[in-house]
């Protein structure tokens, strides 16, 4: 039987993995791919069916995927099912942990907003005094960022703004038409004299409205005849090589047969996604004489909703004059460092006009709810935000030995509470778009400052934190293991900070930059 | 995606729609050759829903009786579409909340036995029986606002009357009889699309 040694493994096919894959083949290094999971067929694996057809009428099977508020009855099979591979916490923490294993992982199926980190984030810990950094700058990753904005098509309005940096945007324009509605003429005016920057979202148009590793970045990586792809091929561990202390590849376990195997490679890419990929390195007992491996896992909260009625576009006269259009703010909070709230960090805020209220928003039923709900149709603007969880140390994963997945591999037990700070943000967020919704004479139907639990943004990040020393991080700036330099991790999981932003765009530029280097350095002997 | 779930105040995360790819790319990317012919035609069936009627089975009678009253009121008949009681709505959530976690089943059950309690203290019947004044009388103090439905009332009544206040119009707009009326009124029913089937499930014996 021959024995064959690739160049590098990469374990994971999402947007992390698949940029790897490209960028490595592309200098000639030969790659394999393991997935834990298949690949969709999107022409058989999909039925058209009405909600009556369906088994529990859209309801999804009750207690079926009770982390993935996203799931539904029609989309159920794209997540993970919590039962084959489970994970722990305490019932008074929870927190929702957001799967996907199909080939291209989640990239099949993210919202597309396209945002670079400014240096607000990378440099947080000045602006705040902890001192906390990335070891990169946002001048760093600026040419990576406007390489990943071409392959993904990014649409945005470019601004000039500090915390909001500019990109490689597509045509350098916005294909959708202009918030030109009387409504979010109104609220900009009272948002801009509240020193509130307002812009527009900023998004991956991909192509044929998908923007995925499956269709942009694979199909480069296999047309150099340098990348191999197994799917359903589950890692169980990675392996050394005892003499070096090398990883020289790693050991899975087919999802089907349940048959054990083992690939050799000279380098070990992580693009699990931040928690896969730690959770294997825990597994494999690796990376981790800092004590910080699993340590710092944050993410984005996600929610406060606030809303309110424009009386003149009541009864049928939500005009498109009136009403209509979304707006997007980017954070305007802690920008200086003599600001005082009591929060630190930011968070962006999404306005969307021409909203209708909904029936939970009255103490009605029958036909009188019917007619309240008739009264405000198309007359509402809602605001929410996403915010940023500051990193702490304390937020962690650590393996749960007494609970296994399906394949015998142990799970992960998920250790996150939000503090004060949080609290705190959203309080403040609500608080503000009250103000302006008020001070525009609209009424108020709804507001409240709660948000999702941890990991519901599916922006989880941080648990292989990246610096520039080795006791107190995880990787170095390259994304290589401080202890293994033939191991690297270019998922979530090296963020030292995720910031109010989307980090899709961040992790494939910081992807991008550590393949690169990464194939320089072996070319060079070096790795 | 989220068209099968009531509308959220705060919009869940966005999904993109991928297009299916042609068939001749898909064929290049290994597709798994089950097109047409590849064996006899498929051959009309009908569903249970149309051929059989559902055997409540989780409720107690009274406890039945109280929400087919209750779903009348909350979604009757109007604007030219059926009503939850038309549409089966109660027989159905009969079937889903027998099939739920017990602490579902523990609102479902004292809400129901609380509202029959409610009636006949104030007016000497079971909840089916009152008429619609009364009714109101009885579910006026378990009716509240709620800002987030993803944070609903605490107090059990309260959340008792939101989650049915979701569950019964949903269970109504989710029925087939409500789509055939809708088909029949040349109105688009809301819900469904494109599902997604087990992916390659792993065959556990």
């Amino acid at each position: 039987m021959a024995i064959k040694e690739y160049d590098v493994l990469i374990v994971g096919s999402g947007h992390s993995g698949g940029m790897a894959a490209r960028m490595l083949t592309q200098k000639g290094i030969s790659c394999l791919m393991l997935n834990a999971g298949p690949e969709a067929d999107y022409a058989n694996d999909r039925t058209a069916e009405a909600s009556y057809q369906l088994p529990y009428r859209g309801f999804n099977k009750p207690g079926r995927l009770a982390h993935v508020f996203q799931a539904n009855e029609a989309n159920a099979e794209q997540w993970v099912d919590e039962k084959e591979v489970p994970y722990t916490h305490d019932p008074a923490k929870p927190y929702n942990w957001v799967r996907v294993r199909l080939l291209g992982g989640r990239s099949l199926f993210w919202a597309r907003q396209s945002f670079r980190l400014s240096d607000f984030e990378f440099k947080a810990g000045d602006l705040e005094g902890t001192g906390v950094n990335w070891p990169i700058s946002l001048a760093d990753l600026d040419p990576y960022y406007s390489q990943v904005e071409a392959i993904f098509r990014v649409r945005g309005r470019k601004e000039g703004w500090p915390q909001f940096p500019d990109g490689n945007f597509v045509d350098g324009g916005m294909p959708r038409p202009t918030n030109e509605s009387q409504s979010i003429k109104t609220f900009t005016a009272l948002a801009n004299q509240r020193n509130i920057p307002v812009s527009v979202m900023r998004f991956s148009e991909g192509v044929n409205g998908l923007a995925s590793s499956i269709n942009l970045l694979l199909p480069d990586a296999l047309a150099t005849g340098k990348l191999d792809i197994v799917s359903n091929a589950i890692v169980r561990e990675i392996s050394t090589d005892k003499k070096s202390g090398l990883v020289n590849g790693a050991h899975f376990v087919d999802r089907h047969s349940g048959r054990e195997m083992h690939v050799k490679a000279k380098v070990v890419v992580l693009a699990a996604g931040t928690l896969e990929s730690t959770r294997l390195l825990l597994n494999s007992g690796l990376a981790n004489s800092s004590g910080v491996l699993g340590h710092y896992l944050h993410d984005q909260i996600y929610g406060v909703s606030v809303v309110a009625s424009v009386p003149e576009a009541r009864d049928g006269k939500a005009t498109r004059e009136l009403m209509g259009g979304n707006l997007f703010m980017p954070r305007f909070r802690n920008l200086k460092k003599d600001e005082k709230h009591d929060f630190i960090k930011g968070y962006c805020m999404l306005v969307e006009s021409g909203a209708s209220a909904q029936p939970f928003h009255f103490p009605l039923y029958g036909q009188e709810l019917q007619q309240a709900l008739d009264h405000y149709a198309g007359s509402c603007v809602q605001g929410s935000i996403f915010g940023e969880r500051p990193a702490r140390f304390e937020n962690h994963v650590t393996i749960d030995k007494d609970v296994k997945d399906a394949w015998g591999i142990p799970a992960l037990h998920v250790d996150v509470k939000d503090g004060d700070n949080e609290h705190n943000m959203a309080r403040d967020a609500a608080n503000t778009l009250e103000e302006i919704f008020t001070a525009a004479k609209w009424d108020m139907v709804a507001k409240t400052d709660k948000f999702f639990p941890p990991g519901y943004s599916i922006h989880e990040v941080g648990t292989a934190r990246m610096g520039d020393d080795p006791k107190k991080s995880v990787l170095n700036k390259w994304n290589q293991s401080h202890d293994i330099k033939n191991l690297l991790v270019v998922d979530g999981s090296c963020f030292v900070t995720c910031g109010w932003q989307n980090p899709t765009m961040t992790i494939l530029a910081v992807s991008m930059r550590a393949s690169e280097h990464l194939a320089d350095e072996m070319k060079k002997g070096n790795v | 995606m989220q068209a099968l779930a009531a509308a959220p105040a705060v919009p869940l995360i966005a999904q993109q729609a991928a297009t299916p790819p042609a068939p001749a790319a898909q064929a290049e990317r290994g597709g798994r050759g089950r097109g047409p012919g590849a064996g006899p035609e498929m051959l009309e069936v009908t569903s249970s829903d149309s051929a059989a009627v559902p055997v409540a089975q989780f409720f107690t009678a009274p406890q039945f009786a109280a929400l087919r009253r209750l779903s009348g009121l909350i979604q009757p008949a109007m604007n030219g579409s059926p009503g939850a009681l038309e549409c089966g709505a109660p027989e159905f959530l009969d079937f889903l909340i027998g099939v739920s976690p017990a602490d579902r089943q523990q609102l479902y059950r004292n809400g129901l036995d609380a509202l029959n309690t409610h009636a006949k203290k104030q007016f000497g019947k079971s909840f089916a029986d009152v008429d619609d004044a009364q009714a109101h009388t009885v579910l006026k103090p378990m009716l509240v606002a709620v800002p987030w439905p993803k944070d609903p009332p605490r107090e059990p009544l309260q959340a008792f009357l939101f989650a049915v206040r979701e569950d019964i119009p949903m269970a109504t707009r989710n029925s087939p009889e409500f789509a055939a009326s809708a088909a029949n009124a040349g109105r688009r029913v809301r819900g469904g699309g494109l599902v997604w089937k087990p992916i390659d499930p792993v065959y556990r014996g």
